[in-house]
């Protein structure tokens, strides 16, 4: 551990009370959104902070579904997922085991150019990435929006493997090797196999970063039958830019997925046995 | 976990490679005998639009039509932009006669007048000249207006009869139009936050210029060859109107402040029933038919020193890359045919260009609100329209913001009047006619 | 490694072939199209058109671009240095391995979570003047209550109150860095007297200082491009360009008016700005005898 003890009124404080206030505070957006979609549509804004509306409805819900194509945006959205999950997680991990395993010049290089690719500014290439890709035809297909994802999608995501695969002693792969396993197979059947928490941490932050892309899908998607579901929340502000419920309602559908999802695999890498395992 | 990973992940792959093949690349080709129109507006209008498609499809059974749907009107403004940029249009689109004229600068709209002339259905002298005229291009007409549809007034019937007031009469005047905002701006419950506003109206110039027309003024000053130069908004008459215009909130209070306006916009307060009277044009009937807690109408705007309304009119236009122009045109003479038309008429949407559709039931029908629907018809000789240029939508947008801050009391009327007419003067140079 | 078979070597550097070409296509060449088509006027419609540095003349002239250079500085200013001690923060706060911690962390890393449209509309709400949660509690409190996203003076608020929350990923980064860090040290310190203060300023604050240099780094280019979809959700621009950022303006140069050679541009200078800033941060920290290693 790395604190010194503390003890008395200081350590309650910091140690019981400060947590979950904070932890309280972060949690309060999540909580007026749901709380705010629950209103009963067409009454004028509330005088009071409604912790829970007086009568709760779900209009604004089915509501959404009436104004745009919601659960077409949906499935596209998951389509996109689907696609770049996966994909990332190979290209990505590859990337990392063969940076991991190369001699030290080459791997140094290697990082610093990651570490200096995560400082490109994204609105540097918005504009010349969307010509790019209407000039080879790519733009208006949920292709577009997956693309990344052949790439790794992310230095990030790269260097996060990287560091995995550099924790690991490399008498093992060097093992493998001398039994004749080309580097393929070994990060096939050693190394990924046994990065699970990086490779669920990644997968996590990869179906976040695709399911709230917004501008991508801004830039390239023209269809609307291809929409993803943030341009669709967008299209529900544009439809009606001050009904708050319908909008938290959108909101709501858009958020819970994400945020479920991390729920449910984030004690992986932000619990103790995360943390335990990426120690030195 | 040896083998499983990278089983999972190559079937993953196949399933989500099949997905995306499947739904992407959904844009259609212009195939012969296939027209795609392209429409925006809220799910009441779009309905408008699939009748009219279903009973186009009914009559001619070898033309199948797509419709692509943009539900708010700065993405369709962007979508057709970008459209037209990558060279792959919808074969008809609605284009408004303030954001036609750059497509027809650029020669990439198809112009319709030869079209016109050829058909068998239709001729210019059926629709209203006032229609057709901001659409003439270079003297030749580039699209077929679907509408003739004006600024109005939509009020509130029981919020007049609630607070005894008059409803508007058809030469109403500047100050009773005040009167009246004031007489319905209200708050109930004394808490020094208005609840209930006389008036919902958009701060732009859009919205101005009739009454500037009103006041005697002129939006635009124009060189000899007829060609605006530069805005005229520094004239007594037009400086007038402006105050006027901006003290309804400022001075007034009878439309909401930045703040409320922030909080519920004006168009969902007048249709929520805490506003009496919104100014809006025909586009807002098929919401308003929907309006189930009150009664309401419309009258014509107020009358200044003369009278003054200003024309709202959108057209179908055809693209220029379209591969069937005969379907594309099929398509659009059916649209603008009295039975076209009379279809879309009946649903509130327009006020139809064709001067034998105006006068029918089909519009003028007394069980469909709003009752004084005949307001537009009325007042078809005042109307005016703004200067048709190909930079307009810059010289909107400039001038919203600098009208917006004033209207909410952030600048002075001298001040953003200044601002106005300098800002756009870019947009005016290197304008032929 | 030196023992590997050339094919071993071969098949790693096989692998690294997705992620390098792939970036070089995605970023590198859009990279070098952007500093090229900077010098042009392209409208997407014809070829482009060579012009020089006629764009950036236009561009220095035009009051709306100063002001957004101004607005992304400023909020960069506020934002960047509020996020990275937030993280640090609720690093330390929560480092300790206690029941419930784990729930506590994700409580704090749920806001990152939530998607940038979504967000950006539950804070509009939030920070609405008349009814949105904060003003009502300082109504009800006495307090004044400001205009928020009306008032082109306290417009950029919410704006920075919205990137604190979202401090998830620096948070975990910290996090990692602190249980990374020796125990040895600490034990030193105490036996020598250290307390909790002299101990986190002497020993944890220098230990972390290659982590929190990296992650201020990161934090300045995210942060440039972060205002992006809650400008364009929440404002547009409004009040009066109060709320114009870089990122915002470059869109609408692009792509409201057609206008990409003036939209890369302002690309090339986000980016050159954005660089400088590091660079000079970057040469603080060394000028202090420090050198970053990873």
């Amino acid at each position: 551990m790395s604190e010194p003890r503390g003890g008395g009124c200081a350590g309650l404080l910091t140690g019981h009370l400060l947590p979950v206030l904070v932890a309280a505070l972060f949690l309060l957006p999540l909580l007026w959104m749901i709380t705010t979609s629950l209103r009963e549509a067409g009454l004028p804004p509330p005088r009071t902070i409604e912790w829970l509306p007086e009568s709760p409805s779900g209009d604004n819900y089915a509501a959404v579904f009436e104004l745009l194509p919601f659960g077409r945006y949906l499935f596209n959205s998951l389509a996109v997922v689907t696609l770049a999950v996966p994909l990332t997680i190979i290209t990505a991990s590859m990337a990392g085991f063969a940076m991991a395993l190369l001699e030290r010049r080459s791997r140094v290089a290697l990082v610093v150019l990651s570490v200096a690719l995560l400082m490109v500014p994204i609105t540097a290439l918005w504009l010349t990435r969307f010509l790019l890709f209407s000039w080879i035809g790519l733009t208006d297909s949920l292709l577009a929006l997956a693309v990344p994802s052949l790439a790794g999608s992310s230095p990030l995501f790269v260097l996060l493997f990287y560091w995995t695969f550099r924790r690991v002693s490399p008498d093992i792969f060097e093992m493998a090797h001398l039994d004749g396993a080309g580097a393929i197979s070994v990060w096939r059947r050693i190394a990924l196999p046994n990065a699970l928490p990086t490779t669920i941490a990644v997968a996590v932050l990869t179906f976040i970063l695709y399911w709230s892309d917004f501008i991508s899908p801004l830039l390239y998607l023209r269809d609307q039958g291809l929409y993803t579901l943030p341009l669709g929340l967008r299209q529900l502000q544009q439809l009606d830019p001050t009904d708050w419920p319908l909008l938290m309602a959108g909101a709501v559908m858009l958020t819970l997925p994400a945020v479920l999802f991390f729920l449910v695999v984030q004690h992986l890498f932000l619990g103790e046995r995360g943390f335990s395992g990426r120690r030195r | 976990m040896r083998n499983p990973p990278s089983r999972l992940i190559r079937s993953l792959l196949a399933a989500a490679l099949a997905l995306v093949t499947l739904t992407g690349g959904v844009a259609a080709q212009a195939d012969s005998g296939s027209v795609s129109f392209m429409v925006f507006g809220d799910p009441a209008e779009l309905a408008a639009y699939r009748e009219l498609v279903e009973a186009f499809e009914q009559e001619h059974p070898d033309i199948a039509v797509e419709l692509i749907h943009i539900p708010s009107m700065s993405d369709y403004r962007l979508r057709l932009g970008a459209d037209f940029a990558a060279g792959d249009p919808a074969d008809v689109v609605l284009i408004n006669y303030r954001r036609y004229a750059p497509f027809a600068k650029k020669g990439v709209l198809e112009p319709l007048a030869p079209y016109l002339r050829r058909s068998d259905v239709i001729s210019d002298n059926d629709f209203f000249p006032v229609a057709t005229d901001p659409f003439r291009w270079r003297g030749q007409l580039m699209c077929i207006p679907q509408n003739i549809s004006s600024l109005v007034v939509y009020y509130n019937r029981g919020l007049f009869d609630a607070a005894g007031v008059a409803y508007p009469s058809d030469d109403w005047s500047w100050d009773e139009f005040l009167e009246t905002a004031l007489a319905l701006t209200a708050d109930p419950d004394g808490d020094g936050m208005t609840d209930q506003h006389g008036l919902g109206v958009d701060p732009s110039i859009f919205r101005l210029a009739p009454f500037i027309w009103q006041n005697g003024g002129e939006l635009a000053v124009l060189e000899s060859g007829l060609r605006p130069i530069r805005l005229a908004l520094d004239s007594r008459a037009a400086r007038e109107a402006t105050e006027w215009f901006v003290a309804l909130q400022t001075e007034h209070g009878v439309a909401p402040d930045a703040l409320a306006e922030m909080a519920e916009g004006s168009e969902s307060r007048f249709l929520n029933g805490r506003t009496a009277m919104f100014l809006n044009s025909r586009r807002g009937v098929p919401t308003a038919r929907r309006i189930d807690g009150f009664e309401w109408d419309v009258a014509a705007l107020p009358t200044g020193v003369q009278q003054a309304g200003i024309l709202h009119s959108d057209a179908y236009c055809m693209a220029a890359a379209t591969e069937d122009k005969d379907a594309a045109w099929a398509f659009i003479e059916f649209a603008n045919s009295p039975v076209g038309q009379a279809i879309v008429a009946r649903t509130g949407r327009t006020v139809p260009s064709l001067i034998e559709v105006a006068s029918s039931e089909a519009f003028l029908d007394p069980g469909a609100a709003p009752a004084n629907s005949g307001v537009w018809l009325d007042t078809l000789d005042t109307l005016r329209t703004v200067p048709v240029i190909a930079a307009w939508v810059d010289v909107e947008e400039l001038t919203g913001d600098e009208l917006r801050r004033a209207f909410y009391g952030q600048a002075s009327v001298d001040e953003a009047i200044d601002a106005m007419i300098t800002r756009t003067l870019p947009f005016f140079a290197g304008e032929e006619s | 490694m030196r023992r590997f078979s050339l094919s071993w070597q071969a098949g790693l550097w096989a692998m690294l072939l997705p992620y390098l070409v792939g970036t070089l296509l995605l970023v590198g060449l859009p990279a070098l199209m952007s500093a090229i088509l900077a010098f042009t006027t392209y409208d997407a419609l014809t070829p482009p058109v060579f012009v020089g540095f006629a764009n950036f003349r236009l561009l220095a002239a035009d009051p709306i671009v100063t002001t957004a250079i101004g607005n992304s500085l400023v909020f960069i200013l506020l934002a960047v240095p509020l996020r990275i001690l937030g993280a640090l923060g609720l690093a330390l706060l929560l480092l300790r391995p206690r029941r419930g911690v784990s729930g506590y962390r994700a409580a704090a890393y749920v806001p990152t979570v939530i998607p940038d449209v979504a967000f950006a509309l539950i804070w509009l709400w939030i920070f609405n003047p008349l009814f949105g949660p904060v003003n009502v509690a300082l109504g009800a409190l006495g307090l004044p209550q400001p205009g928020w996203l009306a008032d082109a003076e306290t417009a950029r608020y919410p704006f920075v109150v919205m990137s604190v929350f979202q401090i998830g990923e620096g948070f975990v980064v910290l996090l990692a860095a602190l249980r990374g860090l020796p125990r040895e040290y600490f034990d030193a310190g105490a036996v020598d007297g250290a307390g909790r203060w002299g101990s986190f300023r002497y020993l944890t604050l220098p230990l972390l200082l290659p982590w929190l240099a990296l992650l201020t780094f990161r934090d300045i280019i995210l942060t440039f491009q972060w205002t992006f979809t809650p400008s364009f959700v929440m404002t547009g621009g409004d009040p009066y360009y109060a709320t114009m950022f870089l990122p915002l303006l470059t869109y609408e140069e692009a792509f409201d008016r057609f206008r990409f050679g003036a939209g890369s541009a302002l690309m090339l200078i986000t980016f050159l700005l954005s660089a400088a800033i590091i660079g000079g941060i970057y040469l603080l920290f060394r000028r202090r005898g420090y050198t970053a290693d990873v």
